[in-house]
């Protein structure tokens, strides 16, 4: 196994590439799994996002255009701005804390079960095409 | 400071002893190009969110945010805002599909779906323009920074940075590397506490008092508690938000740390652990920016440098004792020793992601067009491309010299990285219709419009009268530019297989499906040369 050849030449013609024309890569994409792993995907990044650029833009337009606003005094020198940059680092810790937990529970294995499907799907149509079956030698950990 | 001060030099002489020890027990394990590039893909999400921290935590980090909050405040601590929350992006929309796709470098994730040759050659472009701006940003602040503290002159200290960088790459590879940093990141914390303890300590451990105390030491008075201080055009604090933000998303030293790890799951672990890492000391260097203000006062400004950079070391100095006292000495020699591991860790890293885009990606894709076996050949050339790279970078630093302004440049390398690299990967990573012509237009346009706005600002060659344009920020005219040049140079044809290959792209990035695995732990060494990543 050690002494095996690297990658074999791929599209493109050269070796190196990395690409696995073994896999069917549409139907991947076709697959329920994947298109549910986008769509869990999306539903945190997607207004996670809006909210972190929201936030952290108009914490910078009040830094830009009302400095006065930000330094009002909460208690003693610990002014509104500061109070607002605090959250920011509240935010970016909670933000990525929600999205490490969702990974774990709901993108990983939904992305093993779209990774099974197309290797399935792929070793499908190599075995109905011919029998050359050189699937078993360019197997491919997901 | 007249003379050679033998203290911190024998600080820093134990700290490079051990980053030698180390560089000599990764050289034993760097065989292949896998081991060099990506240290065989075999750190831990912890470690490698450590050597995140290491990496991004440079000089412009420590020394230039304490130095900009003593000197200006508040809108010093906007930059360390932006810094962090810059993880967000990284995190949600490139960490884990950087792992997925790459290999490498950058480039491996445009020309996995665009035509090789220009993809990559634009992709190189754009991470040596960044790599350059921040090594040659790194490598004078480390000149001025030994000259000062030890009293070796500027030439001699950018020389002996530049050696050592180019020993921790040259024999340890990317796992010498990664072990710098991540010794780099533990001492700089622990630096860092130990100063802010110190501060904490004169203000009875209360904050509101130590921002009390800072206010009334600053000719401002309350407005040093607020923004306005550094910036006074609203739109170049929106600019360099943008820049900051997006920036790190296309920063090619912290990027190539995801092709460490062995999957996407460490590779978002380790942003988180250096998210943590990098919070808290973020929030440090306010308390050791604050303690300057408070206990060195005005009369602490001409000490301080241009841009306040010798801030914190003689904060530590006034903390242990003050000048002349044996505490005040050594807590000076500790603190400065640290800022020097603290640059070498991030030339390191700044040195091997540009050799890569020599090597890897001009070299053996481009001239060879990956004839040969990569896997064998690519760490030598990759080797001479960092003795090239180091060179170079050491020449331009000393002719340079001391009047290169360090903040202007780093400012400089995340609007390049924010305008050109960060459009070109997330239209490669998520938009089907991205073509080749696209990524070349999309890195160009952002390349050039990025620099080309700084040299004609005010803080350019031109001067503040004689500037074309009022922004010193950049980054809110050349991200938009970079975006469309993607999308304008994408309408310029249809590239078949730019197409075909998304689709094998997009699912590989989303799932991790056909990515590059690490290398077994056993398999480490020669046998293991010609044993690659696909196949296992």
């Amino acid at each position: 196994m050690a002494q095996s050849p690297p990658a074999s030449a791929g599209q493109d013609g050269h070796a190196g590439d990395d690409h696995h024309p073994e896999i069917d890569w549409i139907a991947a994409e076709d697959s329920p799994e994947f298109k549910q792993l986008l769509a869990k995907r999306r539903a945190f990044v997607l207004p996670a996002t809006i909210f972190f650029f929201v936030w952290y833009f108009g914490f910078i337009l009040l830094a830009g255009y009302a400095p006065d606003f930000m330094g009002t005094s909460l208690i003693g020198g610990f002014t509104l701005g500061y109070a607002l940059a605090l959250t920011q680092f509240v935010m970016t810790f909670v933000l990525g804390a929600m999205y490490l937990k969702r990974a774990d529970r709901d993108f990983d294995p939904l992305s093993r079960r779209a990774a099974e499907t197309a290797l399935e799907a792929g070793r499908r149509k190599a075995s109905e095409s011919d029998g050359r079956g050189d699937g078993g030698s360019r197997e491919v950990t997901a | 400071m007249g003379g050679v001060n033998y203290l911190p030099l024998a600080v820093f002489g134990v700290i490079l002893i051990v980053t030698l020890g180390i560089t000599y027990w990764a050289s034993k394990r760097t065989a292949t190009a896998t081991d060099f590039w990506a240290a065989g893909r075999g750190i831990s999400g912890p470690q490698n969110g450590l050597a995140i921290a290491g990496d991004y935590m440079s000089a412009a980090s420590f020394l230039g945010i304490a130095g900009l909050i003593y000197l200006f405040g508040f809108d010093g601590f906007l930059y360390s805002v932006g810094f962090l929350v810059a993880w967000l992006t990284v995190l949600f929309l490139l960490a884990e599909r950087m792992r997925n796709a790459g290999k490498f470098t950058i480039a491996d994730v445009l020309s996995f779906r665009l035509n090789e040759r220009p993809a990559r050659m634009a992709a190189a472009l754009g991470t040596l323009t960044v790599a350059a701006f921040y090594l040659i940003a790194q490598m004078v602040g480390a000149g001025v920074l030994i000259k000062a503290l030890i009293g070796l002159s500027f030439p001699v200290s950018v020389v002996i940075t530049g050696v050592f960088m180019l020993v921790y790459v040259i024999f340890g590879g990317m796992l010498a590397t990664t072990w710098v940093q991540i010794v780099k990141a533990v001492l700089l914390m622990v630096g860092a506490l130990a100063m802010s303890l110190f501060v904490l300590a004169r203000v009875g451990f209360n904050p509101i008092q130590l921002f009390d105390q800072a206010a009334a030491a600053h000719p401002e008075g309350q407005g040093y508690l607020a923004p306005g201080l550094r910036f006074t055009n609203p739109i170049d604090v929106f600019s360099l938000g943008i820049a900051l933000v997006l920036g790190t998303a296309g920063l090619p030293h912290i990027l190539i740390r995801f092709f460490t790890v062995p999957d996407a799951r460490a590779a978002r672990r380790s942003v988180m652990w250096a998210v943590s890492l990098i919070g808290s000391f973020y929030i440090m260097t306010t308390f050791i920016g604050f303690g300057a203000r408070a206990f060195l006062g005005v009369e602490g400004e001409k000490a301080a440098g241009k841009g306040g950079n010798l801030a914190a070391p003689n904060l530590a100095q006034f903390l242990g004792g003050g000048e002349g006292t044996t505490g005040g000495d050594i807590f000076l020699a500790v603190i400065s020793a640290i800022a020097f591991a603290t640059i070498l860790a991030v030339v390191a890293g700044l040195v091997i992601s540009a050799s890569g885009a020599v090597a890897h990606d001009v070299w053996t894709n481009v001239i060879r067009r990956g004839r040969g076996n990569p896997e064998r050949e690519e760490p030598t050339v990759g080797r001479i491309a960092a003795a090239g790279i180091g060179a170079v970078a050491i020449a331009i630093a000393i002719a340079g010299g001391e009047s290169l302004n360090v903040s202007y440049m780093v400012g400089l390398a995340f609007a390049v990285a924010a305008s050109a690299n960060f459009p070109a990967l997330v239209m490669a990573l998520s938009w089907r219709n991205f073509t080749t012509t696209g990524a070349v237009l999309g890195v160009v346009l952002g390349t050039v419009s990025s620099v080309g706005l700084i040299l004609i600002g005010p803080e350019g060659p031109l001067g503040k009268e004689g500037a074309l344009s009022p922004l010193t920020q950049p980054a809110i005219i050349s991200v938009p530019l970079g975006f469309l040049g993607c999308w304008l140079g994408s309408f310029f044809g249809r590239d078949q297989v730019a197409e075909r290959n998304f689709d094998e792209l997009f699912v590989r990035s989303q799932t991790g499906l056909g990515a590059e695995v690490a290398i077994e732990q056993p398999q480490r060494g020669r046998a293991a040369a010609a044993a690659t990543t696909t196949q296992t």
